[in-house]
């Protein structure tokens, strides 16, 4: 068998340096979260300058206000260069590989069972999410203590998910999100048609009005994070540190946000391949995939909508 | 930097790459598997060596072994950790399924042979995290993370504040992401790659067991990730509250995200372990499978159920008593599936022709020593007579029947049945008969007694208990000590076969009786095997 | 020899326990449940002897007996011509619905147990436990104005010599309680897990920091009863053993309206605080 020739349509790819280069941008990474939150030394106020500690000692400390040395952050920074190095050159050797012709049809399907596995995934991620949200808001209270005169903060527990909290109102800032999301989801569509009649004027269109729409639904988000942040301090309105429905609430739309923002950097990333000429009107999965990807941030905001602003909402409204 | 686009993927030949191309930038499915055991049998060592010094801390009474309690309970956690995590999963999975799936199935290589590679690398930056946390502080009471494998808070938030414990995050974030990647490359391969006429129904069990424990892979670890993040942030000082019963958090949530995951995991650990296991019972009884769609479909079906019935780990938290009872139902279910694998691989063996090789003892092994803990599972099952058990070394006794028993001797089925196809050598016989013998003696001798222990009340996580303990403990103490002698005997077995006496092993070594398609290769196959693909022919079912 | 020793020490301690009326303690070398000392533990004995063990032990051997005879009769030397039968569709159906009669049979006496445990009856008093790192706290709701709530610490070493306790399991304050009482628990923690067990009553009740978790006993024989912690609580987790004095009902007064000690014998009530650092 061996030296016959190649009579299969798999793609065998040659050694790539990209998956060992990824460990070790994940290495550096994970030490930057672990120094940046936790910090890996013991905190020192008196020698704030130290060479090591300025490196490894407390991160969040500067966020904070708190005087001390800081400098998990840059760690952390180095560890996300690298990793966007990593994945440019991985995915630049893809993209090229796929203009070489390696992405036979059985490759392309394969391609296309790796994205639904993966959204698959993603949703499961988000169920995490969402499971605090269903429990916090219908089993919270029925399995709270019996005797909440027994233990000081029963009351507070047994008050359901947010004590006294006022969340976000779901008919202002969030629908509009909701539209703009809706919007590109249309936009996409639009796009993806476009190319595949090879309008390519279209599809750049299409595409560039998605990513735009995409980076205002960001921009709507942080302005709302904003005054959350600015109004966090009495204590009745969400923020994640105030309360267990504060920090569902933020995790979950912020991690929703981290999406939005790796779906519209795959969608720029295509546009950019469209306006290089790349993208052919029968083969382009890229772009297909970016699609399927938007949608399913999508989709996932509709339940954050429904669910976290609409149906667990406690109390009036902030805006 | 470097970019090795420029050798075109069609032209090669036969040649492999050089010695740092080849091993650390590899895109080759079966030394990627390679690597995976080699790094499968480092964290085996690793987590070996924690037990050990496990149970010579608790050969007697009294503290011997660890300076402080603490360490103790550190060890207990990253044994946990490893075993699973570092050992079993990358062995079975990442090890075998890369070796075999691909040829199994008639196929050159993996899907995405990349990120093949990208699930190895992973784990060890998730081992090397593992390993920082044990040096940085964890707790007032020491350096390391003792909040056992299950990671429960507030032990885990409050109860652990130094970084030790965010390495450990960290670490098993990567070692997810590295599984979940796995995974999506199991799942394409299997759906997508089949040689033409090898329908999902002619597909070798092994393959089956596979895709069943990706798609919980798939399905499992995310909810995990979710869980560490929630322990992540919780841990920041000013940061969330989703377990923290001031904040209106609820500290049992956790353990609903775990265990979403924790059980699927315990069939993620042994579903590939059952595909090896049926391949060796048909080889070596000459006979096809018994029943072999009811096998593949036990396995989906074991799969299935294992989603929903989680909460059988938590019978003592509180639960309203409705739901415990529906847990109990549900767990239950799984032994009929189980069961229907226990008797199929007996129906196989039966009317067969059956010779006792080294791998056809480790898989008869694993059936009886599987059964006996799949039946303490069913006893735990039972919500009101787990009031007694859980948190004993009942449970302990249980999980090490199905895991350092049903697992870990599924891995050396595997190891032995393979280990001239994979490395061109046959094992040494000697050697391989006194590892068997030393390892079943052992592990018997130390886990059957903690039933009793168990039984008796000996609660789990205990770096020193009450005298009325001893006697079984001395006696899995002593086990543990054959258990070790095996392990030596596995290493010298190694190189034995690997360097000292090497004896080229033939194609199809085991003959007749094996039918897989790794048999039709050279020992050990080629670079790139199946430049031509297989083609499956219809009377080839079973 | 250590064999031997332990054996010997073990019996030893049976014997300082003795003293009293009952005593429920693990006992070395046994390989059974302890003795039951409520209705629920008798009932999950009955139904972990009688049922569970019968069936796992003849599941085991069934599958033990027909490998082995399967390996002698169907050895390659005694049956050189492998048959091909690979179906069988009666027989695959039998091996799945009897299993699940099986389960059916079982699951019926597991249920009442289940829910003769779980479902709390009328109760007579109520008692609270608090799980600290690392002791129990105890209070008496009913009595509050009487009996204090009190802390209970591992004996250390020595001092359980003294106390004719086993070390590891006594404890400097035991919590007290009438037989013959239906006696509501109260679980709760003030920090992390703690799980309150106790092997001869059949409960095992985790405590949980922001919740009260419920369970009950009813005691039917006086005597001294040992438990320990039984869910990972930190350094200490095996050092906070539980130990319940099970006494009659008079004496249960007497203890109530003395404040908590018993006229005659006393169980010194000490504060908190960690005793006994590792070596
Ligand atoms: C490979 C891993 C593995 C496997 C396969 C299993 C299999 C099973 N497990 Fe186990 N389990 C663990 C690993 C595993 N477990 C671990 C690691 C823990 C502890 C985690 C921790 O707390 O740290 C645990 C804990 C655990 C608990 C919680 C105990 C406690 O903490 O209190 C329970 C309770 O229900 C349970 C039940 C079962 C059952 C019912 C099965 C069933 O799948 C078994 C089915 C098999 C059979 C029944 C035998 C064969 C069948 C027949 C011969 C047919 C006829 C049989 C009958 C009719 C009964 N397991
Ligand atoms: C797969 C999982 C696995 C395996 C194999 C083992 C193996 C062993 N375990 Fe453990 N154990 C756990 C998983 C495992 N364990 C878990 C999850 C816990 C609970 C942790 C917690 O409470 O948080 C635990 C807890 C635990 C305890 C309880 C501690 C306590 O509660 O205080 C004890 C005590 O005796 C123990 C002992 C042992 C011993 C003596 C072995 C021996 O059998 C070890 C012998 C050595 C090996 C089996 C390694 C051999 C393998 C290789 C060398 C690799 C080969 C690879 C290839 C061929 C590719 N383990
Ligand atoms: Cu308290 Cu363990
Ligand atoms: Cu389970």
């Amino acid at each position: 068998m061996a030296g016959h020739a190649v009579e299969h349509d798999y793609h065998l790819i040659p050694p790539s340096p990209w998956p060992f280069l990824s460990g070790v941008a994940c290495l550096i990474w994970g030490l930057g979260m672990v120094v940046f939150f936790a910090g890996l030394v013991d905190r020192d106020p008196a020698n704030p300058n130290a060479m090591m500690e300025f490196f490894l000692a407390s991160g969040l400390d500067t966020v904070k206000g708190v005087e001390g040395a800081s400098g998990g952050w840059f760690i952390l920074l180095i560890g996300c260069l690298f990793a966007s190095y990593v994945m440019f050159g991985w995915w630049r050797d893809v993209a090229r590989e796929s203009a070489a012709g390696d992405h036979t049809p059985v490759v392309d399907i394969g391609l296309r069972y790796g994205m639904i596995m993966f959204i698959m995934q993603e949703a499961m991620f988000f169920v995490g999410w969402f499971w605090m949200f269903f429990e916090l808001g219908l089993f919270h209270e029925v399995r709270a203590g019996w005797n909440p005169d027994i233990l000081e903060n029963a009351a507070a527990y047994a008050g359901s998910m947010a004590p006294g909290v006022t969340s976000v109102d779901p008919w202002h800032l969030p629908l509009i999100n909701t539209l703009i999301l809706l919007l590109s989801g249309t936009t996409v569509t639009w796009a993806h048609h476009a190319l595949i009649h090879n309008d390519r004027k279209g599809a750049k269109w299409g595409l560039f009005l998605t990513v735009a729409l995409g980076v205002l639904f960001t921009l709507v988000q942080a302005y709302e994070y904003t005054e959350l942040f600015h109004m966090r301090e009495g204590g009745d309105h969400p923020w994640i540190g105030n309360d267990a429905y504060g920090s569902a609430f933020f995790m979950a739309t912020g991690f929703h946000g981290l999406h939005v923002l790796i779906g519209t950097i795959f969608l720029l990333v295509c546009w950019a391949r469209l306006m290089k000429g790349g993208l052919r009107s029968d083969k382009h999965f890229g772009l297909e995939a970016a699609a399927w990807y938007w949608h399913f941030v999508d989709v996932v905001w509709l339940f954050l909508f429904a669910f976290v602003y609409v149906i667990f909402a406690t109390g009036g409204g902030v805006h | 930097m470097v970019s090795i686009y420029g050798d075109d993927a069609h032209d090669h030949d036969d040649g492999k790459p050089g010695f740092w191309a080849r091993w650390f930038y590899s895109t080759n499915h079966k030394d990627i598997g390679t690597l995976y055991l080699i790094f499968g049998i480092i964290s085996g060592l690793i987590g070996g060596y924690l037990s050990f010094m496990m149970r010579m801390e608790l050969g007697e009474p009294g503290i011997q072994v660890f300076d402080s309690y603490h360490t103790y309970n550190v060890f207990v956690s990253m044994h946990g950790l490893i075993m699973i995590f570092f050992m079993v999963m990358p062995a079975l999975i990442g090890g075998f399924g890369n070796w075999f799936v691909p040829i199994m199935i008639g196929a050159p290589d993996m899907a995405f042979p990349r990120m093949n590679n990208l699930s190895f690398w992973l784990l060890p930056v998730a081992l090397i995290c593992l390993m920082i946390s044990f040096f940085v502080p964890g707790s007032a009471a020491g350096n390391g993370f003792g909040g056992g494998w299950v990671m429960y808070p507030p032990l885990s938030t409050s109860g652990s504040p130094g970084p030790a414990f965010d390495f450990i995050i960290i670490g098993l974030l990567a070692a997810g992401f590295s599984s979940i990647f796995g995974a999506i490359n199991f799942i394409t391969t299997i759906l997508n790659m089949r040689a033409p006429g090898m329908t999902m129904h002619k597909m070798p069990l092994f393959a089956w067991g596979v895709l069943v424990t990706a798609f919980l892979l798939l399905l499992a670890l995310p909810v995990l990730a979710a869980a560490l993040f929630m322990l992540f942030t919780d841990r920041i000082d000013g940061g969330t509250g989703f377990f923290n019963p001031a904040m209106g958090g609820d500290p049992e949530m956790f353990q609903h995200l775990f265990w979403f995951f924790g059980h699927p995991e315990v069939y993620i650990m042994i579903l590939p372990a059952f595909g090896i296991v049926s391949h060796v019972i048909s080889t070596f009884s000459k006979k096809p499978i018994f029943g072999y769609l009811g096998m593949a479909y036990a396995m989906v079906a074991i799969g299935v159920v294992g989603f929903v019935v989680w909460a059988h780990h938590m019978y003592t938290v509180g639960m309203d008593v409705n739901l415990k009872a529906y847990f109990l139902a549900a767990t239950l279910v799984i032994a009929v599936p189980t069961g229907v694998k226990i008797f199929s691989w007996l129906a196989t063996m039966w009317g067969g022709s059956i010779t006792m090789t080294l791998p056809m003892l480790w898989a008869n092994a694993f059936i009886f020593l599987f059964v006996v803990g799949g039946v303490t599972g069913v006893v735990l099952a039972n919500a009101g007579v787990d009031a007694a058990l859980h948190d004993t070394y009942y449970v302990v006794a249980h999980f090490h029947y199905v895991l350092s028993m049903g697992a870990v001797f599924g891995i050396f089925t595997g190891f032995y049945y393979w280990f001239g196809k994979m490395f061109g050598v046959m094992y040494n016989k000697f050697w391989g008969a006194v590892h068997f013998w030393l390892f079943f003696v052992g592990v018997n001798m130390v886990f059957f007694p903690q039933h009793f222990l168990g039984m008796q009340g000996m609660p789990r996580r205990y770096v020193d208990y009450p005298v009325e303990f001893s006697l079984y403990n001395q006696i899995s103490t002593y086990g543990a000590y054959v258990t070790l002698a095996g392990v030596a005997a596995f290493f010298v077995m190694l190189i034995w076969s690997l360097i000292i006496k090497r004896v080229p092993a033939d194609d199809n070594y085991w003959g007749e009786g094996a039918t897989t398609l790794e048999w039709t290769l050279p020992s050990p196959p080629p670079y790139h095997q199946f430049n031509t693909l297989p083609r499956i022919s219809d009377d080839d079912g079973h | 020899m250590r064999f031997k020793r332990s054996l010997i020490s073990g019996s030893i301690a049976l014997f300082a326990v003795s003293g009293q009326a009952f005593a429920a303690k693990p006992t070395d070398g046994s390989i059974g449940f302890q003795e039951a000392a409520t209705p629920v533990m008798e009932q999950l004995v009955h139904f972990h002897n009688v049922w569970l063990m019968t069936i796992i032990t003849a599941i085991t051997l069934f599958v033990m007996v027909l490998m082995a005879y399967i390996l002698f009769r169907f050895n390659h030397k005694r049956n050189p011509v492998p048959s091909k039968t690979s179906h069988n569709t009666l027989i695959e159906v039998v091996w799945t619905i009897v299993p699940v009669l099986i389960l059916l049979v079982m699951v019926v006496p597991s249920m009442k147990l289940l829910y003769f445990q779980d479902v709390i009856p009328e109760s007579d008093m109520t008692i609270k436990v608090t799980g600290n790192t690392w002791n129990w706290e105890y209070a008496y709701p009913e009595y509050e104005d009487k009996v204090e709530s009190f802390v209970s610490n591992v004996l250390e070493e020595a001092d359980a010599k003294a106390a004719g306790k086993p070390y590891l399991l006594g404890t400097d304050a035991p919590l007290v309680v009438p037989v013959d009482t239906t006696v509501k628990v109260l679980v709760t923690s003030a920090n992390n897990l703690h799980s309150f067990a106790m092997p001869a009553f059949g409960i095992k009740m985790d405590a949980v920091p922001g919740r009260i978790n419920e369970t009950w006993f009813k005691v039917t024989k006086e005597g001294t009863y040992f438990g320990q912690c039984s869910e990972l609580c930190g350094e200490r987790h095996a050092f906070m053993p539980i130990e319940i004095e099970v006494v009659s009902k008079t004496k249960f007064d007497q203890w109530v309206n003395n404040g908590g000690a018993f006229p005659t014998q006393l169980s010194e009530v000490k504060g908190g605080g960690v005793s006994a650092a590792p070596k």
